[in-house]
């Protein structure tokens, strides 16, 4: 068993808790005892947060909608349509045509590089999340 | 009984880590003392009360207990061997509690297994962990006396090690173990017990409020007062080393396979009890959290409590981890006040 | 946001949760902290039960209720009214912090002028609040010593959203109670990287730390950053406007990463019709949830346990979160997905690890530039602003003289709520979330103890209500607006008051926002989902 440091995934309160990990799967949630946030304490939604992380719901390979119906496909496929239809909509109809929603559910890094990806690679300002929502 | 350096603790640890999985007090690099995986650079002995019991050990938040495949199922047992090293005597009492109440008529067998292959080595207290102990008001410490297999009691630089089973004579059988054998050896360490005993104050109302409970119970009141602030987080049962309720649900993994899965649960969700009627015979925060607390103080399986005086083992942890200050320690106080 | 940037300079928490540990009153409207935000929430509890003040303004009986000294059930989206009516009483009695007012902050005149015309009678006649109670509230924020003011969705979603939000920086700055630990305007981000998504330039008109899009200084740094030229200047669509262009036909391709507007936006049939006109929709999420099922391309992603990362809480601090277990079958971290397309397009920069992005994030963000990996691995994080290595971190904000300077007073007029209740649709419906489930449960819902729990959405209904329409709790009824309609449950309560619904937008069988208005506060494009009128009736 292993505890890996991580934030709870669900409010803005941001309570730090440990992962407990055995075998390549996440067993359980442990709150850091000494953050200043949640002093080892949890919600009810934060002592259960890994067990979606386990759904047999999960996405494992990125599908492309072929003949209306989405497809297995593999990433190399994907990624190369997601950069022709999507450069060949800005050739056409302008780069305001285009729309990037960042997530308030994924990490700041990745928020960084999506708002670089809108304003660098296709210069449109169209960037949002549903902070709103 | 035998001696062993502090210092070599972690060689020991090392050592023992070949044949076993140690689970033992680090710190991580942020300042937060787990129990984790020994590791050389983590391990610590600077440690007070574990934030978290140690039950997971046996009995894991969520596991899987079957596989479901092509029309049969296969039990998935998931057990290696493994040192329990350092726990306190009042979360040794809880697993001996869970290990009573899991194995007392049948023999659950996730939890068995892996109770048969747990090595447990005790770190006694010599003074209380934080203000929430009440460990020697309930029995469960500050040391354990029985079904342990090591004990150690802290003698400054080194550790008194005590054997309680076999097994844990065996692993203190050679260096750096070393033989305490001076002929007062043990009215040393009952002295060592002695002061760590008056060391931690009785809780008198623990005894009073069980007595109230046993003529009749508290007045509704002081449920009702604690279950307006409660937030259901469930935090006072995840923590408890004796609390042993589960809920299991299956999984559909594939077109022809599945799993059951079983995780924590708590009597503090209004789902714990709800029938499928949607009747809850439990319908309020406070009956609920009347319940859990009579559960422990009043109707525990006096079979399973062992030597202690009740089924809770004085930890104090649901009283350090609940955000509203719904304790053990809080719950007996208000029903000796008379204040609600 | 908008309404606090404008007010103070900076759109974020003032404040810190740690001090709510020391607050003498905290005045809460438009969040169900318990509920929403459990480690607040109960922080106030324990501060009330240590001898401080609940001001509770909310329509509904909620967990924090019995614990407040006064709880005023103010009529629907009449927040502004109320408030200005509290400020009225502060100036006329002179309770106001003259000093303070003089020397930190500009525009108290036109304040005084507008909040004069808000009486007690007038106020009553809108909210509902009877006039002594009006005059206790305003009594007791104004003379605490430390106030602190909470807010979450309540306040925002309104068309009135960011006048609700600049009045009650009106209010906090009259009474000085901004500045100083234990006060404050404290609005509580609902997810747990609402603040670092904006923070990170995820937002129309700005980079990372809130620097303009259309500021020249601004441009030529992240041009020469990014090796690149030409960058647009002109600030974009807010998602609400991205849906109406998208109707319009004038957006043709949407990258969603990690959000599920098919469920959260408002009016969900328009929303549906929107995105179905697309040319091209690309979806990077962890679930097939409503919107990636209408993707033209769907990309797995990783969840919180399988990568590493930072996140934003609502307290501005920056933490940091590490990989746990592998993803599933291919999928990847999201850093990993656009790091790749960035590549592939020709963008510079090659990222091996987070860390190297928060290398960049550093240096273009004044605010983050402190912020750094090998320092949040060994603590519990750092508050920006952070401008260097040495700085600690910022605990609360405007200590000395606001993030802009003056603090400027932004009065605001009492506007009605965009749909009133009427002969037709005679009653209001307000949404939110419930404690056992997030947001539109593509995570929550996947937990099997917090699904036992609430498995299914409950219309909250008043007795009196209920009595009048025949119907009882666990009745199936139809709740109809202008735009659709959906089945659920009722309970009868007396939680919510008399002419209000209440129910959640969890979940995907009965989707609230197929009723919800689409109507927006016109500066924060925040949609009206706390109000609309509808007619309800028992199925038989």
């Amino acid at each position: 068993m292993a505890r890996i440091p991580t934030i709870c995934p669900f409010c803005g309160c941001g309570c730090s808790m440990y992962l407990v990990v055995d075998g390549g799967r996440v067993t359980g949630v442990e709150p850091s005892p000494a953050n200043p946030i949640n002093k080892g304490m949890l919600c009810a939604k934060g002592w259960n947060a890994f067990e979606f992380v386990h759904s047999p719901d999960r996405l494992t390979k990125p599908l492309v909608r072929k003949n209306g119906v989405l497809t297995e496909s593999t990433w190399d496929e994907a990624l190369d349509l997601v950069c022709s239809r999507l450069t060949g909509i800005r050739d056409t109809h302008g780069p305001d045509a285009l729309g990037f929603l960042c997530s308030a559910k994924c990490t700041n890094e990745e928020n960084y590089l999506l708002m670089k990806l809108a304003r660098s690679a296709f210069r449109t300002n169209n960037v949002d999340h549903c902070a709103r929502l | 009984m035998k001696l062993i350096e502090k210092t070599k603790i972690k060689g020991v640890l090392a050592e023992w880590s070949k044949d076993f999985n140690v689970l033992c007090p680090s710190l991580t690099p942020n300042g937060d003392c787990l129990f984790d995986d020994f590791d050389p650079q983590t391990f610590t002995l600077e440690y007070r009360k574990p934030s978290m019991p140690q039950k997971r050990s046996c009995f894991p938040q969520a596991e899987k207990i079957f596989d479901v495949r092509e029309g049969s199922f296969v039990p998935a047992y998931n057990h290696k061997k493994t040192v329990l090293f350092g726990i306190r005597a009042c979360d040794h009492m809880g697993l001996r509690q869970s290990k009573s109440f899991f194995t007392r008529d049948i023999v659950d067998p996730f939890f068995g297994c892996r109770s048969e292959d747990t090595v447990i080595v005790v770190h006694a207290c010599s003074w209380p962990q934080n203000e929430t102990c009440f460990c020697t008001t309930v029995h469960s410490g500050p040391y354990a006396t029985a079904d342990f297999d090591i004990q150690l009691f802290d003698m400054g630089t080194d550790f008194l090690v005590e054997a309680g089973s076999d097994k844990g004579r065996r692993m203190i059988s050679s260096s750096p173990f070393r033989d305490f054998d001076v002929d007062d050896a043990q009215e040393r360490l009952e002295r060592v017990k002695h002061m760590a005993f008056n060391s931690i104050p009785i809780v008198e109302e623990v005894a009073e409020a069980m007595d109230i409970l046993k003529a009749g119970g508290a007045n509704e009141t002081v449920w009702e007062h604690l279950g307006r602030k409660c937030i259901a987080c469930g935090g006072c049962v995840y923590v408890c080393p004796t609390c042993t309720c589960f809920t299991i649900h299956d999984r559909v993994t594939s077109k022809d396979s599945g799993e059951r899965v079983r995780t924590w649960d708590t009597c503090l969700f209004e789902g714990f009890t709800k029938e499928a009627s949607g009747h809850n015979p439990r319908p309020t925060q406070a009956l609920r959290l009347k319940r859990r607390h009579e559960h422990k103080l009043l109707h525990y399986n006096p079979v399973d409590i062992q030597t202690a005086l009740s089924g809770c083992v004085g930890c104090g942890r649901c009283s350090d981890s609940c955000p509203v200050h719904i304790g053990t320690l809080e719950v007996v106080k208000a029903i000796t006040d008379h204040i609600y | 946001m908008a309404g606090l940037a404008a007010a103070f300079g900076s759109g974020a928490m003032t404040n810190s949760i740690g001090e709510f540990e020391d607050a003498d009153l905290f005045f809460v409207i438009g969040s169900n902290t318990t509920a929403q935000h459990p480690l607040i929430g109960t922080r106030i509890i324990n501060a009330v039960e240590r001898g401080a003040k609940l001001l509770l303004f909310d329509p509904r009986e909620i967990q924090l209720a019995p614990f407040a000294s006064l709880h005023l059930r103010q009529n629907f989206g009449t927040d502004v009214a109320l408030v200005n009516g509290m400020m009225n009483i502060i100036i006329q009695e002179d309770l106001y912090d003259r000093p303070y007012v003089e020397s930190r902050t500009e525009g108290f005149d036109e304040l005084k002028a507008l909040v004069s015309r808000y009486t007690p009678k007038v106020v009553e006649q809108i909210t509902g609040v009877r006039s002594a109670d009006l005059y206790r509230a305003a009594v007791m924020y104004a003379q605490a010593d430390k106030a602190m003011i909470v807010y979450a969705m309540g306040i925002t979603q309104h068309v009135t959203g960011t006048d609700n939000v600049k009045t009650l920086a009106n209010l906090a700055m009259l009474t000085g109670h901004v500045g100083r630990h234990s006060t404050g305007v404290n609005p509580l981000r609902g997810q747990n990287n609402v603040q670092g998504a904006c923070d990170m330039g995820g937002l129309p008109g700005v980079f990372t730390g809130y620097q303009r899009v259309n500021d020249p200084a601004s441009v030529q740094k992240f041009e020469k950053a990014w090796e690149t030229t030409g960058l647009n200047t002109k600030p974009g669509l807010t998602i609400t406007g991205m849906v109406e262009a998208a109707h319009s036909g004038s957006l043709k391709a949407l990258y969603v990463m990690g959000e599920n507007p098919l469920l959260s936006d408002p009016d969900l049939t328009h929303a549906e019709h929107a995105l179905g006109n697309l040319d091209f929709l690309v979806v990077q999420d962890i679930f097939l949830t409503e919107t990636a099922a209408l993707a033209d391309v769907i990309l797995p992603a990783a969840c919180f346990a399988e990568k590493d990362g930072t996140y934003t809480n609502t307290e501005r601090r920056v933490q940091l979160s590490r990989k746990a277990v592998e993803p599933p079958g291919q999928a990847r971290a999201d850093w990993e997905i656009v790091s790749e397309l960035l590549s592939r397009l020709g963008c510079c920069g090659t990222y091996p690890d987070t860390e190297s992005i928060m290398r960049e994030i550093n240096a273009l963000t004044p605010s983050y530039a402190g912020i750094t990996y090998r320092r949040l691995a060994s603590g519990y994080g750092l508050q920006w602003p952070c401008p260097n290595e040495e700085h600690p971190g910022t605990v609360f904000l405007h200590r000395d003289q606001f993030t802009k300077g003056k603090g400027t007073f932004l009065p605001c007029e009492f506007r009605p709520p965009a749909e009133a209740p009427d002969e037709e649709f005679d009653l209001t419906l307000t949404t939110g979330r419930i404690y056992y489930q997030f947001h539109t449960g593509t995570m929550s819902r996947r937990i099997e103890i917090l699904e036992r729990e609430a498995p299914q959405p409950v219309l909250e209904i008043n007795p009196e209500d209920a009595k009048r329409y025949g119907i009882r709790t666990n009745d199936l009824v139809e709740v109809e607006s202008r735009r659709g309609s959906i089945r659920l449950k009722a309970e009868v309560t007396t939680r919510v008051p008399r002419k209000v619904l209440f129910t959640t937008f969890h979940f995907a069988e009965s989707p609230v926002n197929r009723l919800t208005t689409s109507a927006f506060d016109p500066v924060s494009e925040i949609p009206e989902l706390k109000g609309c009128a509808v007619k309800i009736r028992r199925c038989s």
